[in-house]
């Protein structure tokens, strides 16, 4: 039995996941931590439960590759790849007809038009601004004082959603705030909030060819609130698997797995031996 | 990932620049204590320095100064000093940066940088300059010259934009007579033309050196480079003399089949000028992939002549006009735009493009992601589409980049290696 891992780092949460070879890979175990200030120990701590979860010892894992903001910071991993190959490969493991990803997580949210075996052929990635991620939902839940679980299914009983004007992730608290001083529901708030950060992702996802199948990766896709939102926007049907908060760990792990087989040197690049490193 | 052996150029050409533009500097900082040699403003894109060489005064190019500020890391104080001034977060990054290194007296050399003896707004291709060159002339009391040059609307200038141009030319010739008390000479003014000519053919000829595999060079990263010298010396036999010496260092370096790498993984186009303050880190996002510029846009600013245009001495008023007018990439219109790139792509046979968007020039970024889609739906090209600034550090987010440097090369490296269909990339 031959076994590969694949670590997520992302902004707010870590993922792992650990596959075992077969004729269609077998997921072993799932890891999920908050990554916390220390992104390194969040990574450890995410395989080492992994570990324990299978059962098995770090050494027996044969290829690690990191995923995710914090990849470059994972000590014991073997190889890194960007979250946008391996949300692709990851949607098309799970959903093989997957020809669209739009990942939500939680301080970005991409588009990413795949190929037939799962490979990336165009991204689109929101700018440098919180707008319409899952950091965006987090600041509304907290301002409305409700927990970050409960905000999707209040927003399906919207019957008059409110009109959010803005997209932005500090000034949509004043919004909610104006509407809470109106008497508004909550909510038709979150039906709102819902609605602004759904037109913002698809007008983003709409620069690169939206080709069905679409599926819907990333932390936010648990709040089906999101998912309902987003197939009115976009007036198609989401794949939505229950591991899609998985799927950048499931892409790296295929990845590790197929790195398993090649003679590879240690594939890991780290941003202090940069050649003109100086600024 | 292993680290590439890579080559940032090097050669005695480097060495030969940095003593170029040290010199230039001591002629700006002798014209600030001596007024000697009498100094111009003006602005790099589509500049006429061959008339200011005939009269033996020397550029002063605020451009230049602002991004030798950036790359030392310098940048920010005068930014900010502009802004307290008033200026919007969103202005011009060079232009707070120029302003405020004026009010704080800052200069990339420590040396002082003189009063302009005429503040000349050539205004090519960049409607900001006009605003930004009055308030060098307030702040400075300096004459101020405003050369109105049309955008190029149609494929070639009409004979009526470039009557106009050469009319404000010879305009601009008495000016230059007031502010020097020299006589023009015509013939003076031809050598500058004839110069310039021969400094863009050997500029061409190295250009071109880069359609080879591997490239002897990088277009954008090493480019930089030589532009300082094409900018400040293009009309004198300094500049000749640089510029030979540069071709024949880079066809040694073909000759030896020599490239930027041991082995060039990925050629590329480059649309933008690079993000000054992390100039370095950002050109190791490509070094990582063994990616080399074959071609860039923003080595064409100052002038566009791989394709053919050069400056005539048998008609140099005409020619410094249309230099003005079409020769250069900042006054051209997107469509031309669009079509130079296509070409690098085809000619210079590159994997893909490379759009780099700045925050605080909409003149030159507007219209960029419609460029983006050009090239990914109509022409099926791989294009990677990133955003930051030239000139404020603020606007770079290392973390994001890179993440869409290396996605794009993941895809890029994929569709190599299968044969699949050019991949796209955005950002």
């Amino acid at each position: 039995m031959r076994v590969a891992a694949g670590v997520d780092v992302g902004s707010t949460q870590t993922k792992a996941i650990l596959m075992e070879e077969n004729a269609r890979p077998l997921i072993m175990a799932r890891a999920l931590v908050d990554t916390g200030a220390n992104v390194r120990k969040a990574a450890e701590h995410a395989f080492q439960v992994l570990c324990q979860e299978a059962g098995i010892h770090a050494h027996d894992v044969g290829f690690v590759v990191g995923t995710g903001y914090g990849r470059y910071n994972i000590s014991f991993g073997n190889a890194q790849m960007t979250e946008i190959s391996c949300h692709a490969r990851g949607a098309h493991f799970v959903f093989p007809n997957t020809r669209t990803v739009i990942d939500m997580g939680g301080q970005d949210s991409k588009a990413i038009s795949v190929g037939a075996s799962g490979e990336v052929l165009d991204f689109v990635m929101n700018d440098k601004c919180a707008a319409g991620t899952g950091r965006f939902l987090a600041n509304a839940a907290e301002v409305m004082g409700i927990r970050l679980d409960e905000v999707g299914p209040l927003s399906l009983q919207a019957l008059q959603p409110v009109k959010i004007t803005t997209v932005c992730t500090v000034f949509v608290e004043s919004d909610i705030l104006s509407y809470l001083a109106q008497g508004k529901k909550g909510e038709d708030i979150l039906g709102g909030v819902h609605q602004a950060i759904a037109k913002r992702t698809v007008s983003l996802a709409r620069r690169v060819p939206i080709e069905p199948a679409i599926t819907l990766t990333g932390g936010v896709a648990r709040n089906i609130g999101m998912v309902r939102a987003l197939e009115g926007v976009l007036g198609a049907q989401l794949q939505v698997s229950p591991d899609a908060h998985f799927i950048g760990a499931i892409g790296a792990a295929i990845f590790a797995l197929e790195k398993l087989d090649r003679s590879f040197e240690s594939d890991i690049w780290s941003p202090e031996h940069a050649p003109h490193s100086g600024n | 990932m292993t680290q590439p052996k890579t080559s940032e150029y090097r050669g005695q050409i480097h060495q030969r620049q940095k003593e170029l533009m040290l010199k230039w500097y001591q002629r700006l900082d002798s014209s600030a204590h001596t007024g000697l040699p009498p100094s111009v403003s003006l602005m790099i894109s589509g500049n006429c320095v061959e008339l200011l060489e005939a009269f033996d005064a020397v550029p002063l190019y605020p451009e230049i100064n602002a991004l030798q500020l950036a790359i030392r890391h310098q940048s920010l104080e005068p930014i900010l000093a502009a802004e307290e001034l008033g200026y919007a977060a969103d202005n011009c990054a060079y232009v707070k940066a120029d302003i405020g290194s004026y009010l704080k007296g800052i200069t990339p050399t420590g040396g002082k940088l003189p009063r302009p003896a005429l503040v000349l707004c050539n205004f090519v291709g960049c409607n900001t300059y006009v605003k930004w060159f009055e308030h060098v002339a307030a702040l400075t009391g300096s004459r101020l010259y405003v050369l109105d040059v049309p955008f190029c609307r149609e494929a070639e200038p009409s004979q009526a934009d470039i009557a106009y141009v050469v009319k404000q030319l010879q305009e601009l010739v008495s000016v230059l007579e007031n502010i020097t008390g020299k006589k023009f000479d015509y013939e003076r003014f031809q050598q500058a033309v004839r110069c310039a000519a021969e400094v863009e053919d050997l500029w061409s000829r190295i250009k071109h050196l880069a359609r080879r595999s591997p490239s002897p060079f990088d277009a954008y990263f090493d480019a930089i480079t030589l532009m300082g010298p094409l900018y400040v010396y293009r009309g004198s036999p300094e500049g000749v003399a640089f510029f030979r010496a540069a071709l024949q260092e880079l066809e040694e370096k073909v000759a030896n089949g020599e490239g930027v790498y041991e082995q060039e993984k990925f050629r590329l186009v480059m649309e933008g000028p690079p993000p000054y303050p992390y100039f370095r880190t950002f050109r190791d996002m490509f070094a990582k992939w063994k990616a080399t510029a074959v071609a860039s846009t923003y080595s064409t600013v100052g002038g566009l002549w791989e394709f053919g245009d050069r400056h005539d001495p048998a008609r140099p008023f005409e020619s410094v006009a249309l230099h003005m007018l079409s020769q250069n990439v900042t006054n051209r219109n997107y469509l031309q735009r669009y079509d130079q790139i296509r070409r690098y792509v085809e000619e210079w046979q590159a994997d893909g493009v490379i759009i780099h968007f700045v925050k605080s020039c909409r003149l030159f970024s507007a219209g960029q992601g419609d460029m983006r889609d050009y090239f990914t739906k109509s022409l099926h090209l791989p294009t990677l589409y990133i955003e930051s600034d030239l000139e404020d550090p603020r606007y770079f987010s290392e973390a994001q980049i890179r993440n869409r440097i290396d996605a794009f090369f993941e895809a890029l490296e994929h569709s190599k290696l299968t044969g699949a269909a050019h991949p796209a990339a955005s950002a």
